[in-house]
């Protein structure tokens, strides 16, 4: 579920770039003043949007791999084995008498 | 094939060059739809992140330089009067022998004009998003010069210290020149201008509504 929502949300953002980048290139190539504030303002923001999006998708695909990992030390079959024995206790090595 | 003279044209050359660098990647994306795996994913932190980065940085610092030109400060209809004048070779306008120094001239406007101060170039920039508003509201349809509009006028007056950023107030040859003067211009009492008032004589002829120290 994360997975997929995390390649809508790059998609977007690949978008959203794809559209900043045509309008900062465009302004380049035609500095028209209008143009000129718009690119550098909304094109920019567009841009900054996009790179937050997908950030937060490489978050969010990052925390669902995780989810999917199991760690080796809390597999189930680790939990089923029984107990190992106890070590006969060492004489001498015992408490100290009263 | 694109010639490169001056370093505007290399950072837009740059910033053009990795717009579409980032572009390619964003088609390649949405038309290959790749696993987002570690290398799709570092394909995308370039053209997502890396090259946008070094197109708003490269591309911000080009637009910056090329609002400080001539061409782009004229490119607003309103601006032509003043714009034809200062690019006349036989006009002896102020702006006009301004604009044919080979130092500054391609700048003339800006470097006149600009607020000559600490923070002068982000006041004047502040000025310009100003401009661009009232050129929009009130100038554009107005006809081919925006002659429908209300008189320009600075928005204060006009400082010497713009002229002395060149014209040094202390050179031997000034102080002879203008004689007791000297020290009213120096301390603000008197402006350069109020003597050297031909600056833009076309574009102040044709708005006969314009005050003295309307029009600049």
């Amino acid at each position: 579920m994360k997975h997929e929502m995390a390649k809508k949300m790059v998609l977007f953002s690949v978008l959203g770039t794809i559209v900043a980048m045509i309008f900062m290139a465009s302004s380049i190539v035609y500095p028209h003043p209008l143009l000129l504030v718009l690119a550098m303002s909304i094109g920019q923001g567009i841009a900054i949007f996009a790179l937050v999006l997908y950030l937060l998708a490489v978050a969010l695909d990052l925390q669902a791999s995780g989810e999917m990992y199991i760690p080796a030390e809390e597999s189930p079959a680790l939990e089923a084995a029984p107990p190992a024995e106890a070590p006969p206790p060492v004489q001498g090595s015992g408490p100290p008498e009263a | 094939m694109l010639s490169i003279h001056s370093t505007e044209q290399l950072l837009k050359a740059i910033a053009l060059a990795c717009a579409a660098l980032s572009v390619l990647i964003g088609i390649w994306y949405v038309v290959r739809r790749p696993h987002l795996n570690r290398g799709t994913k570092s394909m995308l932190l370039l053209g997502l992140g890396a090259f946008p980065l070094i197109v708003s940085l490269t591309g911000n610092i080009a637009s910056f330089e090329y609002t400080l030109s001539r061409p782009f400060c004229g490119s607003c209809h309103v601006m032509g009067p003043y714009l034809r004048d200062a690019e006349d070779p036989k006009s002896n306008s102020l702006a006009a022998m301004h604009s044919r120094n080979h130092k500054f001239g391609e700048n003339s406007c800006y470097t006149c004009h600009a607020d000559y101060q600490m923070f002068g170039a982000i006041t004047t920039k502040q000025n310009g998003m100003k401009h661009l508003f009232k050129y929009l509201t009130e100038y554009a349809s107005t006809g081919p010069d925006g002659e429908g509009g209300p008189p320009i006028h600075l928005y204060k007056p006009f400082k010497s210290g713009a002229c002395m950023q060149c014209h040094s107030a202390t050179a031997k040859k000034w102080v002879e020149t203008h004689g007791d003067s000297a020290e009213a211009i120096r301390s603000g009492e008197m402006n350069c201008i109020d003597c050297h008032n031909e600056i833009h004589p076309l574009a102040l002829s044709r708005r006969p509504t314009a005050g003295k120290g309307a029009v600049q």
